[in-house]
C-alpha cells in the first residue's frame, strides 16, 4: 500500500461471479481525497456491480475494500452511508405527490424534526448553489431539479465519497454545466467523487483519473485530459471505433412522412401533451428531436406511433396516404414502424422470449400470422436473423428479453423494427444507457436505413447523439415544436435556449442561478 | 447467519410447477396438525380427504362429474387472469347459464328432438357470456372494477334463480316445491358410460381444456391474452387494445361458465333447484391458479380440487367433520400456492453476515 498519500478509497482484488458470468475479475483502484475519479465501461463491463460493492448493496465474492487506510465490509447500504459513502442513482426514487422536503426527510436513516431538516437543507444548497424550493411538489419539478434532491438527500450525510451514476443523460448542456461546478466545489471541500458516465468529453472536462473497465476486467487506469475521447472510447469497447459512414453524394427525395398540427389530449395527471406539431421528412432524411425528458416527447412518440388515437386522418400522412385514425397496427402495415423510449415492459415484453417479442410487432409486416395462428417457426427465424445481424449477445430467439442486458436488449429491438424495413421509422432514444460500440452500431443501422430511402425520426436527449446523427434538428419543449433547422446551421447554446424553453417558463428562470 | 430472497435472472420453470404440488403437501401437513389441535383425527381427515376418493374406484365417478364443472370454468378464469382481467364472478355466470339452459329445456318441455340439448348448451354459453358483458361493460365505459362488480352480480344471480322457481318456473305438480319441473328426456345430458353418473359434461371439460391449451399457445388471441397481462404497455404497443381484451377475456370466461352451469343443470341435477348454486365458480378460482394458468395444468388442478370434494363428503360421514373443513383445504392451497409463488421469481439465500464497517 502506498503509505506516502492515503486513499480515501481502496480496491484490492475485488471478484465477483454471477451465475454464467464473471461481472468483476480482480479488479483494483483507488480514489484519492477530492479526486474527481471516472469509471468508464460499455454495458456489461461490471460499473454497476462495482459500485453496488461499494455502496454495500452486494457483496464482493474475493477481495477487499479499504477505506481511509483500513479493511472494511460494507455490510449494507445503511452503513455505507455511515461510513460516508452517498450515492445517486441513475433512477430517482422520489414520490411524486410528496414535496423536497418530505422526500428526503423519508430517505434518512436518522429521524431529524422538519425545522431542522429544512434549515440543513437550506444550508446545503446555498454552499453548493444548489437551487430548489424545499415546499415544491416533485411532480412539479423537472428532471434536472430532481435529481438536484438526490444530491441534496446526499450531501446531507456529509459524505467522503460520492458515487454518481450516469447524472448528466437527462440534463440540459446548461444544467451539466451546473452540476459540473457543484461537484468541483465538493471535490475541492475533500470529498472524493467517483463518476460513472460513457460520455466521454464530459470525463476529460471533469475527472483526474479515469478507470476503465472492459468484460469485467481493469483495463486500464489513465489520466483523460491527456487522453482523446477516441482513445478511451477505443480502450472501452477493446477495437477501432468505427465512424458513422454515409454514402457519398447523398441526396434526399420528396416528403415521406408529413406530420400537421398534430395535438394530443392531457391523459395523465403529470404527463405532458403535444400541442399542435408540425414537421415534414423527406426520404432519406434523419430528423431529430432534441429536448429535455417530460418536455411531451412521450405523448408525441405514441401519436405517431398510434398507440394515442388521432381524431383528424390528414395529422399524419406517409406518401400522402393518411394515418391519422389507424391504429398501430395499421400504421405498421403502412410502413411506419416506433421504438418507444423505455425498453421493458414498453418496447419489449421482459417475460417473453425474444421470438414471441417478435410477434409484438413484426407478426403482420413478415407473415407470422396465418388464420389467426402463429407461425412460431418464422418468427424464430426471424429473431434469429436479429440476433445475427445487430450482434446481440443472447444464448438465442427462446432468451427471455428480461435476460439480456440493456444495450443488447435495445440492439434487438432496434433491429426487430429496422429489419422490417419500414418506410417511416421514429425512435425515442435508441442509444440510451448503450455503450459506445453498440451506439455506433445502432446509429450505423440508422444511417443505411435512411440510405435506402426510409425517413427516420429521432427523438433524444442526447444532443451529441443527434448532432452526429441527424439531417436536421428541431426541439420539443412543453409540448410544443420549435421551426426545423439544418444541423451545421444552429449552434449547440441555441439549441439549449430553445431546451430550456423559449416561452420563459420557471425552468429556464431555475436554470440560471440567481 | 440469516436469509435472503435474491432475485432470479430467470423465472425458474422447476418451480413454476413444483410449487402447486409443494403446496398440496403443505395443506395435507398443516390440515392434519390444525385437525389434531381441535380435537379431530387429524391424520384420518387427511386421509379420508385426499387419499379415499383416489383409492376407492367407486369414487372416481364422482370424481369425474365434481372435476368436469371445475375444468371448464377454471379454463375460462386462466384465459381471463392471463390477461389480467379478473372475472371473480364465474359463479353468477354459471348460474345465469344454467338458467338459460333450464328456459329452453321448459319452453320445449312438450317437444323433442336431438337438437334440444345443443340450443340448451347454446342458451348457456350465450346467457353466461352475456352476464359476464355487465362487468366488462361497466370495466371498459365508465372504468368500474370488475372485482367488484362480477363479485356482486354473483349474489344477485342466486336471487333470480329464488324468484324464477318461486314464480313463473314453478313445477306444477311440485306440491309447492320451490323447484322446476324435471326436464324431459331430450333436455337431459346423456351418460357416456353405461351404469354410471358420469356424463357427457365430462368428456366436454377435457375437450375444453384441450382446445383453450391450443389457443393460447399457438393463436394471436392467446398472445393476446398473454401479452396484455405480462406488460400492458406493451401491448398497446404491439396493438392489442386494452378495452377489447377485456371484452373478449370477459366474454369468453363468462361463456364457459354458463356452459359448466347448462352442463349441471341438464346433467347430475335436470332440474332447477334452489340450491343449484354450490360454489363451482369460486373454486375454479382455486383451479385456475392451481393449474398456473395452464389449461392443461386446470385438468389436473380441477381433479385436485374434485378430490377436496368428495374427500370432504366422505369425511363428514367416516370421521364426522364438519362441511366447512372442505372449504378450509381449498382454501390452504390457495394460500401456500400465492405464497410459494415467490420461489417462482426468487430464490433463498443463506447470507453470512459479519459485523459492519471499521469506521
Amino acid at each position: 500500500m502506498d503509505a506516502s498519500m492515503p486513499h480515501r478509497l481502496e480496491l484490492i482484488g475485488i471478484t465477483k461471479r454471477f451465475p454464467g458470468v464473471l461481472a468483476n475479475d480482480n479488479v483494483s483502484f483507488s480514489v484519492k481525497p477530492g479526486e474527481i475519479h471516472a469509471l468508464l465501461g460499455e454495458n456489461g463491463a461490471g460499473k454497476s456491480t462495482l459500485v453496488k460493492m461499494i455502496y454495500g448493496i452486494m457483496q464482493p465474492d474475493a477481495g477487499e475494500i479499504v477505506w481511509d487506510g483500513q479493511r472494511t465490509v460494507v455490510a449494507n447500504p445503511k452503513a455505507a452511508r455511515a461510513l460516508g459513502i452517498g450515492m445517486v442513482f441513475q433512477h430517482f426514487s422520489l414520490f411524486e405527490a410528496l414535496t423536497v422536503l418530505e422526500n428526503i426527510a423519508l430517505g434518512m436513516d436518522a429521524k431529524i424534526p422538519a425545522r431542522e431538516l429544512e434549515a440543513r437543507i437550506r444550508a446545503v444548497m446555498t454552499q453548493y448553489g444548489l437551487l430548489l424550493d424545499p415546499h415544491r411538489t416533485v411532480a412539479t419539478l423537472s428532471v434536472g431539479e430532481r435529481q438536484r434532491i438526490e444530491i441534496v438527500r446526499a450531501l446531507l450525510l456529509d459524505p467522503k465519497l460520492l458515487i454518481m451514476d450516469e447524472p448528466t443523460s437527462v440534463l440540459t448542456p446548461q444544467e451539466v454545466e451546473q452540476l459540473f461546478d457543484v461537484l468541483r466545489k465538493l471535490a475541492a471541500g475533500g470529498c472524493s467523487i467517483l463518476y460513472i458516465s460513457h460520455k466521454l468529453h464530459e470525463i476529460k472536462a471533469l475527472c483526474d483519473t479515469a478507470t476503465i473497465l472492459r468484460g469485467g476486467k481493469l483495463v486500464d487506469t489513465c489520466d483523460p485530459k491527456a487522453e482523446t475521447s477516441r482513445s478511451m472510447a477505443e480502450k472501452m469497447i477493446g477495437a477501432g471505433l468505427k465512424d458513422i459512414v454515409r454514402a457519398p453524394g447523398r441526396t434526399m427525395g420528396l416528403p415521406k412522412l408529413v406530420v400537421s398540427r398534430l395535438s394530443t389530449k392531457k391523459s395523465g395527471h403529470f404527463d405532458v401533451p403535444v400541442d399542435s406539431v408540425s414537421f415534414v421528412v423527406k426520404a432519406g432524411e434523419i430528423f431529430g428531436i432534441a429536448g429535455v425528458a417530460g418536455n411531451g416527447q412521450n405523448a408525441l412518440l405514441d401519436a405517431l406511433s398510434g398507440e394515442i388515437l388521432g381524431e383528424d386522418k390528414d395529422a399524419i400522412t406517409i406518401d400522402g396516404f393518411p394515418l391519422g385514425l389507424l391504429d398501430t397496427t395499421g400504421r405498421r402495415r403502412h410502413g411506419l414502424c416506433a421504438v418507444p423510449e423505455e425498453r421493458n415492459g414498453h418496447a419489449a415484453v421482459g417475460d417473453f422470449t425474444l421470438s414471441d417479442n417478435s410477434i409484438l410487432t413484426a407478426r403482420n409486416r413478415l407473415g407470422m400470422v396465418v388464420l389467426g395462428l402463429i407461425n412460431s417457426g418464422a418468427a424464430k427465424t426471424y429473431t434469429g436473423k436479429v440476433i445475427t445481424d445487430f450482434a446481440v449477445k443472447a444464448l438465442g430467439p427462446s432468451s427471455t428479453a428480461g435476460s439480456l442486458s440493456g444495450g443488447n436488449l435495445q440492439k434487438y429491438i432496434m433491429g426487430r423494427e429496422i429489419l422490417q424495413r419500414p418506410t417511416v421509422l421514429v425512435v425515442s432514444q435508441p442509444t440510451w444507457g448503450v455503450d459506445a460500440g453498440a451506439a455506433a452500431a445502432i446509429h450505423q443501422a440508422l444511417v443505411d436505413l435512411a440510405a435506402e430511402g426510409s425517413a427516420i425520426v429521432v427523438i433524444s436527449q442526447d444532443l451529441d447523439e443527434l448532432l452526429a446523427l441527424c439531417d436536421t434538428l428541431a426541439v420539443i419543449n412543453a409540448g410544443q415544436l420549435s421551426d426545423a433547422q439544418k444541423v451545421g446551421e444552429i449552434s449547440v447554446e441555441e439549441i439549449g435556449l430553445l431546451m430550456g424553453g423559449v416561452h420563459g417558463t420557471s425552468e429556464a428562470r431555475d436554470a440560471i442561478p440567481a | 447467519m440469516q436469509f435472503r430472497l435474491e432475485k432470479r435472472a430467470e423465472p425458474s420453470r422447476f418451480m413454476l410447477y413444483a410449487t402447486p404440488v409443494g403446496a398440496v403437501i403443505l395443506t395435507m401437513i398443516v390440515g392434519a396438525i390444525i385437525f389434531s389441535l381441535i380435537g379431530y383425527d387429524g391424520i384420518g381427515a387427511v386421509r379420508e380427504v385426499f387419499l379415499t376418493p383416489l383409492t376407492n374406484a367407486y369414487k372416481w365417478q364422482d370424481l369425474g362429474i365434481k372435476a368436469a364443472p371445475l375444468i371448464i370454468i377454471g379454463t375460462g378464469l386462466s384465459i381471463a387472469y392471463r390477461a389480467n382481467v379478473w372475472n371473480i364472478g364465474a359463479e353468477g355466470q354459471y348460474v345465469v347459464g344454467a338458467l338459460a339452459g333450464t328456459w329452453v329445456a321448459l319452453a320445449t318441455y312438450t317437444m323433442s328432438g336431438p337438437w334440444i340439448l345443443p340450443l340448451m348448451i347454446l342458451a348457456g354459453v350465450v346467457g353466461g357470456a352475456l352476464y359476464a358483458a355487465i362487468p366488462a361493460l361497466l370495466k371498459t365505459r365508465l372504468n368500474v372494477n370488475e372485482i367488484l362488480t362480477s363479485l356482486m352480480l354473483t349474489y344477485a344471480s342466486i336471487q333470480l334463480i329464488y324468484y324464477l322457481i318461486r314464480a313463473q318456473w314453478k313445477d306444477p305438480m311440485g306440491i309447492g316445491f320451490p323447484q322446476t319441473r324435471r326436464f324431459a328426456e331430450s333436455a337431459q345430458l346423456p351418460t357416456v358410460i353405461p351404469h354410471t353418473i358420469v356424463h357427457l359434461g365430462v368428456p366436454i371439460a377435457i375437450v375444453v381444456a384441450l382446445v383453450a391449451w391450443f389457443i393460447m399457445s399457438r393463436s394471436v388471441f392467446g398472445y393476446r391474452m398473454r401479452v396484455v397481462g405480462a406488460a400492458p404497455h406493451a401491448a398497446r404497443y404491439g396493438g392489442f387494445s386494452e378495452n377489447k381484451t377485456i371484452w373478449l377475456a370477459m366474454l369468453v370466461s363468462g361463456g364457459l361458465a354458463g356452459l359448466a352451469g347448462v352442463l349441471e343443470v341438464a346433467g347430475p341435477f335436470q332440474r332447477m333447484v334452489p340450491g343449484f348454486a354450490t360454489g363451482y365458480g369460486f373454486t375454479a378460482i382455486i383451479v385456475a391458479f392451481l393449474g398456473r394458468l395452464n389449461p392443461l395444468g386446470v385438468i389436473f388442478a380441477g381433479i385436485v380440487l374434485a378430490i377436496t370434494f368428495v374427500g370432504g363428503e366422505v369425511a363428514q360421514t367416516t370421521i364426522k367433520l364438519p362441511d366447512a373443513a372442505t372449504g378450509i383445504f381449498q382454501a390452504m392451497v390457495l394460500f401456500f400456492l400465492l405464497a410459494g409463488d415467490l420461489l417462482v421469481r426468487y430464490r433463498i439465500r443463506r447470507v453470512v453476515t459479519t459485523p459492519a464497517g471499521a469506521a
